[in-house]
């Protein structure tokens, strides 16, 4: 009888506006952070790559920093919902905040180098962290494995978004030359861009895959009780085969619907959305009830994230052209 | 009866609210939609009594096939946005509370737990577990050595289980420990409470099976329907139309197929004419006695009024009931033993959040050979969430606790969990439905209810409650204690391959009136351990294809 004056439950302590709002005020101080560290000062010494190169990784990187800010509010509002009640969970958001500021920012080669391998290898070690947190606790629930556990117990694919944030970081370091030596009278840089691109091309496509299982998996959940909900396991598994194909053979034909293809991921990410504001929507209370059927629905960061891989897999594909243009 | 809260739903007790070509939209809080209006000198080619897992799959399906359908309904037209509560007793407008007699050694308790009295029937406040039959059970005497055989194939039925859990879209698990394999259930099952999640350790701890519930709630949008918002207060209605009760999953179809919906309108009698045929039904409608003509009478009231009614139409063809040369009508009803245990837990539970039964094992529905079955039949169980009155109700009434007890007791309501059975009960022809001297206010007979367990019930239900009892405690309860009830009603009019003792052929047609059909609960032959719902659902959908082969073939 020790628990009868005990029957209430905790609360926690804050609304979700709250941490929406300190999830927004993050996302606006990363971003803040790393769009000062963007344009490199006139002094400061930029890192050496043809303006292809520079523009590639570039793309890289906001599709990092993309990635970084689906993580950032989507992890905050399921983690919400399990009411922070594991300290690490704090770290998820704190983590994809670092992570958009790390991607944000233009790499130089005296000062900021390290800090920013820090950030995206922080995002990469969080995030398997999180993979191993989640695991476990899918596999303590009875049924363990089960379908029912894998639906609803914390999420598999979701830390999987913040590894592949600080993946993407790490791989936009490549076409930049950063950390290896590279001067412009290298005859065989063309070359070194080609290989960086199908590198690239490797990574967004298998990233592509990874998020697309995700999606597959929730969508199942949901019985894709709307036909639009086949668009994002179909279209982009497409694009990553075909960034697969140029990855192991970039052969110039093929690229135009590699692009296509990509293009289109990008826009789905917006279209998904969308698409997720009218789930919402469709919520008992709809949007009028926000603060309960914005966990409930389905999740309104989540898709934004097929754009963040597109534009890294678009990256890929100008490394591969710039490598075929003929030598300056 | 019943206290009116809202203004809106008070005045559907007691005004028709489908009439002037117009009925209400179930999607709306006060919208309507359009309805076929027949006139009552218009023979249509069906009348049908009752507008649940019977009656309302029948009339949706027959319109859509072309017949013409009114299908008159002793309750209301509710549309649940506008008008349920939160409230369990505003609720108690959902069921069948006029008086009935019961009687019989263990007389059962009749109203909220087995009779809904509404457009949409029981099915309005029922519990959404859709569970599918064990294929043998079909044939229950031939193959397990009890009960009847029914005049239908187990095969045949899987296919119209999957028609009807489509059109409900089921909310069930990928892969169903029990039973031959079932095709994928249209949504996904949902994620398991605090409450399930208790009987799925017990049943890990005994090593025994155990399933997230098939459920007749969507886990995700349908339609105009939003996903289940796990509130809990299924059993008194869902006020959201997540839950696919026939009002939201069957009646707007039948409307949009030209079926005319009565509400408010109770039948008192089947007319038949001097070579015996039913030409229509008398119903009491807007404070007077109409009479609808039909080309075919269907009776769907359930387990207790469809007897009732056959009984009370006896005309001088039929002294005895109509349809009851057999002497079958009325007898044969069964129930559901619901007996249960409960118990305390360390951890918080709050059982009433979510559907209540989310959780459910079949083992014993499978099993025949084991030393410790030492009786015929089966039984399921379920995890439970009682809504707290409720509770309390079968607190008091089973142990007599009261006072600060109780209160002691009800202040442990968060940190309960609970297993209950759905125990099969033999046809006995004892048990049955006859007309009592009384009248109701309509100046009908009420029915009389007999029901007395045999040895085989009461070997099952004791077999449960310790099984269950062990469950319970390797799941980490304490101070367990057990209650008993009953849940369901089947059989009453049941359909067999012999007018000498049943009522209706396979077809549901009454072997002495050709142009008379039972469609409902009451043809189930035999109660079986699970649920009855979507059996009486798939069974409907199956004769509303046999009816429409009649007619093809020119024999209705
Ligand atoms: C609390 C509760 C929980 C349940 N939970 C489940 C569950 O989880 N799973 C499951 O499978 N089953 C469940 N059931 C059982 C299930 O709801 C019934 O078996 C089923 O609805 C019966 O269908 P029916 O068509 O035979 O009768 P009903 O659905 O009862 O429909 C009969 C209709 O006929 C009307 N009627 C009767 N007589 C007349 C007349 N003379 N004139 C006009 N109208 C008349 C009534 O008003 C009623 O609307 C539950 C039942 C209850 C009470
Ligand atoms: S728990 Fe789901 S099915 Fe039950 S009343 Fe609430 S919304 Fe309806």
């Amino acid at each position: 009888m020790a628990h009868v004056s005990n029957t209430r439950r905790t609360t926690s302590r804050f609304a979700l506006g709250d941490v929406l709002a300190v999830a927004g005020l993050g996302l606006a101080a990363a971003v803040v952070i790393g769009a000062r560290a963007r344009r490199p000062s006139v002094r400061a010494k930029t890192v050496p790559a043809a303006p292809e190169a520079a523009l590639a990784a570039r793309r890289v990187r906001d599709g990092a920093a993309i990635l970084g800010a689906s993580v950032l509010l989507d992890s905050a509002m399921e983690h919400y919902r399990g009411r922070f009640h594991n300290a690490a969970m704090y770290l998820a958001p704190a983590t994809a905040a670092i992570s958009i500021a790390a991607a944000l920012a233009e790499p130089r080669r005296e000062r900021l180098e390290t800090p920013l391998r820090i950030g995206h290898a922080l995002a990469l070690t969080v995030g398997f962290a999180g993979l191993g947190f989640h695991v476990y606790n899918v596999a303590k629930r009875p049924g363990g494995f089960s379908w029912n556990n894998l639906f609803y117990a914390a999420p598999l694919g979701a830390p999987g978004a913040l590894v592949l944030s600080g993946l993407l970081g790490l791989a936009s370091e490549a076409p930049t030359g950063l950390g290896r030596e590279r001067h412009r009278d290298d005859e065989h840089w063309t070359e070194r861009y080609g290989e960086e691109g199908r590198f690239l091309a490797a990574v967004a496509g298998a990233s592509l895959l990874a998020e697309t299982a995700e999606v597959w998996l929730l969508h199942f959940r949901g019985a894709f009780h709307n036909p639009a909900m086949y668009l994002p396991v179909s279209l982009p598994p497409a694009a990553a085969a075909s960034l697969l194909a140029q990855a192991i053979a970039p052969r110039r034909g093929s690229r135009a619907f590699a692009r296509l293809s990509l293009r289109a991921t990008a826009v789905l990410g917006f279209a998904g959305t969308g698409f997720h504001i009218y789930g919402v929507q469709r919520n008992m209370g709809g949007w009028r009830n926000w603060h309960q059927n914005a966990l409930a629905g389905p999740p309104t960061p989540a898709p934004i994230s097929f754009t963040g891989l597109a534009l890294a897999g678009l990256a890929a594909l100008d490394l591969i052209d710039a490598a075929g243009k003929p030598n300056r | 009866m019943t206290r009116p809260v809202g203004a809106a739903s008070h005045g559907a007790e007691v005004r028709p609210r489908a009439q002037g070509g117009r009925a209400p939209d179930v999607f709306s809080r006060d919208g309507t939609v359009a309805m076929r209006e027949f006139r009552d000198s218009d023979a249509v080619d069906f009348a049908i009594v009752g507008t649940g897992c019977g009656g309302g799959v029948l009339a949706a399906k027959l319109a859509e096939a072309g017949f013409s359908v009114v299908a008159l309904d002793a309750g209301p037209f509710w549309r649940p946005l506008a008008d349920f509560a939160s409230d369990e007793r505003e609720q108690d407008k959902l069921y069948w509370l006029d008086e009935r007699v019961s009687g019989g050694e263990d007389a059962i308790e009749l109203g909220s737990n087995n009779s809904g009295r509404c457009i949409g029937g029981t099915t309005v406040h029922f519990q959404m577990v859709s569970l599918r039959f064990r294929p043998e059970w079909f044939k229950a005497r031939t193959k397990l050595g009890y009960g009847f055989d029914w005049p239908v194939d187990w095969r045949t039925m899987w296919r119209y289980y999957a028609e009807v859990e489509n059109a409900c879209k089921i909310s069930g698990p990928i892969s169903y420990p029990w039973g031959p394999p079932r095709g994928r259930y249209p949504y996904r099952a949902h994620e398991v409470n605090a409450a399930g999640l208790v009987l799925a350790r017990g049943a890990e701890a005994l090593g025994v099976a155990w399933a997230p519930t098939p459920l007749c709630t969507v886990s995700a949008p349908h339609g105009k329907s939003p996903p289940c918002v796990y509130r809990g207060l299924c059993k008194i209605g869902c006020s959201t139309n997540a839950k696919q009760s026939v009002l939201i999953a069957f009646i707007p179809r039948a409307l949009a197929a030209g079926a005319e919906m009565r509400d408010l309108a109770m039948v008192g009698r089947v007319e038949t004419d001097g070579n015996g045929r039913a030409t229509g039904v008398h119903y009491h409608r807007s404070g007077e006695w109409r009479f609808q003509r039909a080309r075919n009478v269907v009776v769907s009231g359930y387990s207790i009024e469809t007897p009732r009614l056959l009984l009370n139409s006896a005309s001088p063809q039929h002294p005895d009931g109509l349809a009851n040369s057999s002497g079958a009508v009325g007898r044969y009803l069964m129930v559901h033993s619901n007996h249960a245990v409960w118990g305390e837990f360390d951890e918080e539970i709050r059982w009433y959040k979510g559907p209540p039964s989310m959780a459910c094992c079949e083992h014993w529905n499978y099993v025949d050979d084991h030393p410790t079955k030492d009786f015929f039949g089966g039984y399921s169980f379920m995890s439970q969430g009682p809504l707290p009155t409720d509770f309390a109700t079968s607190m008091v009434t089973n142990s007599g606790v009261f006072g600060m007890d109780l209160r002691r007791r009800m202040a442990n309501y968060n940190r309960m969990a609970g297993l209950k059975i759905v125990g099969e009960t033999q046809p006995q022809a004892e048990n049955r439905v006859t007309l009592a001297d009384e009248a109701d206010e309509f100046g009908i007979p009420r029915a009389h209810v007999a029901f007395s367990y045999c040895d085989n019930d009461k070997r099952l239900y004791r077999h449960s409650l310790t099984f269950m009892r062990r469950m319970l405690a390797a799941a980490g309860g304490r101070n367990i204690f057990e209650t008993e009830s009953t849940a369901h009603l089947m059989g009453g009019c049941r359909m067999g391959l012999s007018p000498d003792d049943s009522v209706t052929d396979a077809d549901g047609r009454t072997w002495d009136v050709p142009n008379l059909f039972v469609c409902d609960g009451s043809l189930m032959p035999t109660a079986s351990g699970v649920n009855p719902a979507m059996t009486i659902m798939a069974n409907s959908a199956r004769i509303a294809d046999r009816i429409k082969a009649l007619a093809a073939a020119g024999d209705l």
